[in-house]
């Protein structure tokens, strides 16, 4: 039931599809079609590169060492995830951008030109600075999940720290890095609005144009089409890391929390990489969005709608990171529980809903929705469950990672002692397996809270959210207007970010 | 104890899961007006709410009884039309260009619009068909910033092929605006010379902009120095700040300022037509048309009603005779922007 | 105390019946993973209040049948009934958690995010109630433990939780897989006396799961022997230790010493002597004996029994016993197991008798001394 809903978007580009393969082959096989994909391949391959780079030792620092503030420097370094690509995009086009804000500062002091923020090396970095989260979310759930007494024996062993983290710790976390940057590589596949405003041609670009200016659904479900069998690729790639082997934690007993590692003279190089990347990924923005903000605030602004719009956003985020953590964690136990090959096929094909572009998983909705739902199409409940599909995969990334670093043994000794597999599961892997659910629920809610295709086409008429009133103000040109609810796009998913940061950091 | 707060966040979710089913009672019977027998009509409308807020307001007014307004891309509520079918909730489709409009009219999925709503526009700025019919009209400009003399413009916008323009100059060639100007020249000059513009233009080093919206920023800026967008965006910016620093010209010779509409029909199969075509009517009332003139800097397309007097008059401007919602003719002009690497 | 009284009751049957009761019968249980048989037609019979050992070399199946009993694996072919009623085979398979049958995991597989205490009642459900945890806590010797976070235990107390949390919801049965397996050595002998007085005082049957043979001769009331999937014998520590049905299973259990004999209908001789055969035979045989079956002294033995001159060829002294090789008139060579003094030494004269039981193989006692 779950996994038929999620491979919904799917079925729907095949029966668009099957209209017309004459067409449809034509489409696939254009030479444009490929050099768009071959593009937007290296722009993810790029990308996801960046993003574990970064995540990796942010996760470590902020899980592992005495890094002073580490939960704060947690929550602050995964906020950049809530921010729209497309707005930080915008963000950074201003500050940086051929007549941007450094430029004016920059001229006085005779410098003319700034390194072009354009192409690919524009879509580089704006996407893995506002990506990047995605992996530290999972890895460092994951970190704190992870068997010390593994790390511990290979200490004792008289390892250097550095070579066992090489060869113990790093092993162990690769289903979570995995997943991470699986999401990381989809998301670039799936992302129109950052890499449009930064004139990097991609794939999604060319459904988006195909789309917009020529009508043609044949043609954008054929894309679409190409996109669904990237994603099955790359999700297939990332089986590859699972496979090696199962990563229970080997030991008996219970987990003790592992002493943190000094970080002695590094404390201040950690500190001042922390900070660039924070002032990077979440000051220039949020600098740019506050100098907006500071300019609109002398015109009334209707901090009723605001709130409104930010209720709703949090609503329909709530249910459907709820929905979403539900559906994920059949889905994950299914896989990792009892692998078959029909399972793996439905949870890869669930992949396709987040690397399509939104628009391609509204429309797919709309079609299904009008035709097998139509009492509840464009209500509330229709809404979560297309967010919930949209993101589905970012829930199961994180929970089948949390999933499969907690024995079945526990869970077979719950049975033994007279509880039923739901019991046992909502008593022992359940809470053992709580990180990574929350994490995979806030992956969800912070990615519905920012969702606007599906949103503008499936909500209720008139619900608007913070996501639809960004798009509306800047639609229409007005940044400060949209810098505001922006800022409380940035402000509702700090909560729920400090409270994933807390499990493991180091006070 | 760290099990205790992931506990509190899936409690927290929960919770508002739970409060999430109260409100969903509240808002799911979608329609207000359902106990008073006929409810209000659905309009799916490609113009945003700073764009037509107030005049539903006052239409909301007039007939006494709420219409429910579904806002989004203009493209997207196309292609939502057309995925509905005839389950389709909407009415009315009030789209930003054309195209749009040609779209749904090739699917079949406008009704015919009663001819004394059509007969009110000049058959250029409607359906041939009759499906549709245009509300505001939008000219193509040159829309250019302080460093630029007003004697250094070009007669027409082939002349920014010119080397004294390069690098200087903005265009958005995803804009379906854009896209219907480089169809007309190709109907009206020949694909031979739409190429060598395009082309030109290019190898000058022109600028590509998301919008017609970030060309004007872009202008303002000193980013660039000209661009190619519709003119009422520069009203609109005015309208905010006097002294916004672009102006418009309109090249008068070859193409000139090709004039674009947004339009309305009302969608095959509506439960209440008679709502539909009064909405649509109202589109062209003297009021509506005011509003277009007035608040979005727009040309009014009935007649008897007048453009603000700093623009060109419409009957000025030379207007291709193509049918702006004629869809092939799209076609040929993305492959000439696709193979140009235009797009 | 209900234990008490179970176990009282439980001993008056003993007396009252000849045949002891039987809690669990296995017919004919098989199961592969994949190509591997891991456990091929096994048939065991289990009395109540019993402490069973099943002993095996690794990979031969004992975890695996532990598991199929639990219902943690569903049986390819066989049968499984518990007191009398059919849980496994036949098309029926029933759930682990409606079997009541208890178990302690290998890694003792407690639950991380609970406490002592709540590992315990764990299995008590909607039942749990504190006196029943403080019970089974003061069964296990972790009297007032209850509050304990799991991970703050050492190995042997971790252990204790286990047995505790799987006794606690009074099972009619209870698996234990390699119990002893994690624990250090000292512990592990203290350990191993504690469980056996744990599990006795609770009066519940025991299968446990072992590799190590001392472990399953000195605590368990009757042993089981698995080679290969299959039970090969099962009897009393004593029976399956002197009277071990093929030579494998002699050789998996402690030394052995073989010699070739000559059998005579219920007879066999041998260079040391006469000794009886289970089943009768005819002609050559292999006798079996434990080195602390063949005495030595330097005068033979004091009743007149027969005795052979032999030379000690090598002695490893073990403090209260010693290991002495000697070569007999044959020139093959046997190991004597006998107390510490008087120090033999190489080419010291002795004589060699036959002090205790022998085992004879007709067939050789195949398999031969490198299997398994």
């Amino acid at each position: 039931m779950v996994a038929a809903a999620a491979v919904l978007p799917a079925a729907y580009l095949v029966i668009v599809c099957a209209d017309d393969l004459v067409a449809t082959m034509e489409t696939i096989l254009r030479a444009r079609t490929l050099a768009m994909a071959l593009r937007s391949i290296g722009l993810a391959v790029a990308v996801t590169a960046t993003a574990i780079a970064i995540a990796v030792p942010v996760a470590f620092l902020t899980t592992r060492t005495t890094l002073p503030g580490a939960r704060a420097w947690a929550t602050l370094l995964s906020l950049p995830v809530v921010i729209p690509s497309y707005v930080g995009a915008y963000t950074y086009v201003a500050a940086l951008g051929p007549s941007g804000m450094l430029q004016g500062i920059l001229e006085p002091l005779g410098i003319e030109r700034l390194p072009a923020i354009y192409g690919f090396g524009g879509a580089w970095l704006v996407l893995s600075l506002f990506t990047y989260p995605l992996v530290l979310i999972t890895v460092r759930s994951a970190i704190v999940r992870l068997d010390p007494q593994l790390e511990e024996a290979a200490l004792v062993a008289s390892r250097s720290r550095r070579e066992v983290f090489r060869t113990i710790t790093l092993p162990q976390l690769k289903p979570a890095i995995g997943a991470g940057g699986l999401l990381v590589a989809l998301y670039v596949l799936s992302d129109f609005g950052a890499v449009s405003l930064l004139r990097f041609q991609s794939f999604t670009r060319e459904i988006y144009i195909s789309f917009q200016s020529s009508f043609d659904r044949g043609e954008t479900a054929a894309l679409g089409l190409v996109l669904v069998a990237l994603t099955l690729a790359l999700v297939a790639l990332y089986a590859g890391t699972r496979r090696q082997g199962s990563h229970y934690r080997s030991s008996p007993g219970a987990v003790r929390p592992l002493r943190p590692v000094p970080l002695g003279p590094w404390k201040w190089p950690a500190i001042g990489g922390c900070t660039l990347l924070a002032a990077l990924a979440l000051g220039l923005p949020l600098g740019v969005l506050l100098h907006w903000a500071s300019k609109g605030i002398g015109d009334a602004v209707d901090w009723g709608a605001v709130g409104t719009a930010a209720w709703h956003s949090l609503l329909a985020g709530g249910l459907a990171a709820a929905l979403a953590a539900a559906a994920a964690i059949s889905i994950s136990v299914l896989v990792v529980r009892h692998p078959s090959p029909v399972s793996r096929l439905l949870e890869r094909a669930g992949y396709a809903g987040y690397a399509l572009p939104g628009i391609v998983v509204a429309l797919a909705l709309v079609f299904f929705g009008t035709r097998i739902a139509l009492p509840l199409y464009q209500t509330l409940a229709m809404l979560v469950i297309a967010l919930a599909i949209h993101f589905l995969p970012l829930a199961i990334a994180a929970i089948s990672a949390a999933l499969m670093q907690v024995p079945p043994r526990l869970e077979e000794a719950a049975r033994t002692l007279g509880r039923g597999s739901l019991a046992s599961f909502m008593t022992v892997t359940g809470p053992l397996a709580a990180t990574g659910v929350a994490a995979g629920a806030a992956l969800v809610l912070l990615n519905a809270v920012k969702e606007l295709p599906a949103t503008l086409l499936l909500a209720p008429a008139e619900f608007e959210t913070l996501a639809t009133q960004v798009w509306t103000e800047t639609t229409f040109g007005f940044y400060e207007g949209a810098a505001i609810p922006a800022l409380a796009l940035v402000l509702l998913a700090a909560p729920p970010l400090y409270l994933l940061s807390g499990e493991g950091a180091h006070e | 104890m760290p099990r205790a707060r992931t506990a509190a966040i899936l409690a927290a979710l929960l919770a508002a899961l739970l409060a999430g089913c109260g409100g969903d009672s509240d808002q799911s019977p979608a329609d207000p007006d359902a106990p008073t027998g006929e409810a209000g009509i659905t309009v799916y409308s490609g113009r945003i709410p700073p764009e037509i807020g107030p005049l539903i307001d006052l239409y909301e007014q007039r007939i006494g009884r709420d219409i429910e307004v579904r806002f989004g891309e203009t493209a997207a509520l196309a292609a939502q039309i057309v995925e509905e079918g005839e389950n389709t909730p909407a009415d009315v489709f009030f789209a930003q260009d054309a195209g749009a409009l040609g779209a749904i009219q090739d699917q079949g999925r406008f009704e015919r619009l009663p001819a004394a709503t059509l007969e009110r526009v000049p058959s250029r700025f409607r359906s041939t068909e009759g499906e549709w019919v245009g509300t505001s009209g939008r000219a193509r400009v040159i829309a250019y910033g302080e460093d630029v003399n007003s004697d250094e413009l070009p007669e027409s916008v082939f002349g920014l092929t010119g080397e004294e323009w390069r690098g200087r100059v903005g265009w958005a060639p995803l804009n379906g605006s854009f896209q219907a100007f480089i169809t007309a020249m190709r109907l009206t000059e020949g694909d031979d010379v739409a190429r060598d513009f395009v082309e030109g233009m290019l190898a000058n080093d022109v600028q590509p902009y998301e919008n017609n919206i970030a060309i004007r920023d872009a202008i303002a800026a000193g980013e660039i120095d000209a661009g190619l967008i519709n003119h009422y965006y520069v009203a609109q910016a005015k309208a905010e700040d006097p002294d916004y620093p672009v102006e418009i010209y309109f090249p008068p010779g070859d193409l000139g300022s090709m004039v674009n509409v947004a339009g309305a029909g009302v969608i095959a199969g509506s439960d209440q037509p008679q709502g539909a075509e009064a909405f649509v009517e109202f589109l062209l009332s003297r009021e509506a048309q005011q509003f277009f003139s007035s608040s979005t800097g727009e040309y009014p397309l009935v007649d008897g009603i007048r453009a603000d007097p700093s623009l060109v008059p419409l009957g000025e401007i030379p207007q291709p005779k193509i049918d702006l919602s004629e869809i092939d003719d799209l076609e040929g002009t993305l492959e000439l922007l696709r193979s140009s690497g235009a797009l | 105390m209900s234990t008490t009284e179970s176990r009282a009751t439980g001993a008056g049957m003993y007396d009252e019946l000849p045949e002891p009761e039987t809690v669990l019968r296995i017919s004919a249980l098989s199961k592969s993973f994949g190509e591997i048989n891991a456990v091929a037609g096994a048939s065991l019979e289990l009395h109540r209040g019993e402490l069973c050992a099943l002993i095996g070399p690794s990979g031969c199946g004992k975890t695996t049948m532990l598991r199929l009993i639990a219902g943690l694996e569903r049986p390819d072919a066989g049968s499984i009934e518990l007191e009398g009623a059919l849980i496994s085979g036949d098309g029926v398979d029933l759930a682990p958690q409606r079997r009541r049958i208890g178990m302690v995991f290998q890694d003792f597989a407690l639950f991380p995010h609970l406490d002592v205490g709540a590992n315990v009642a764990y299995g008590l459900g909607r039942r749990a109630d504190e006196r029943r945890v403080d019970e089974m806590l003061a069964l296990v010797g972790l009297a007032g433990a209850a509050r304990r976070p799991v991970h703050e235990l050492s190995g042997g107390q971790q252990q204790r939780v286990a047995i505790a949390r799987a006794l606690a919801p009074s099972p009619k049965l209870i698996l234990l897989d390699e119990p002893f397996s994690n624990l250090d050595a000292a512990l592990r002998q203290q350990m191993r006396d504690e469980v056996r007085a744990i599990i006795l005082h609770a009066g519940v049957t025991a299968l446990f799961v072992t590799h190590d043979q001392e472990e399953a001769l000195s605590i368990s009331d009757r042993v089981a022997v698995i080679r290969d999937g299959r039970i090969v014998q099962l009897g009393t520590p004593e029976e399956i230790y002197s009277r071990p049905t093929d030579r494998w299973t002699a050789e998996f259990l402690g030394e052995v010493e073989v010699l070739d004999g000559e059998a005579e209908g219920s007879w066999a001789k041998c260079e040391l002597g006469t000794v009886p055969v289970r089943d009768a035979a005819e002609g050559p045989v292999a006798v079996m004996l434990r080195p602390e079956a063949i005495a030595l002294d330097a005068n033979g033995p004091p009743d007149g029994r027969p005795s052979v001159v032999a030379e000690v060829v090598s002695r490893r002294y073990f403090g209260h016993d010693q290991l002495v090789e000697v070569e007999l008139p044959s020139k093959a060579r046997v190991r004597s197991r006998c107390l510490g003094l008087p120090a033999w030494h190489p080419g010291d004269r002795v004589r060699v008798w036959l002090d205790g039981p022998a085992a004879v193989f007709a067939d050789g006692g195949a398999p031969a001394r490198d299997a398994p």
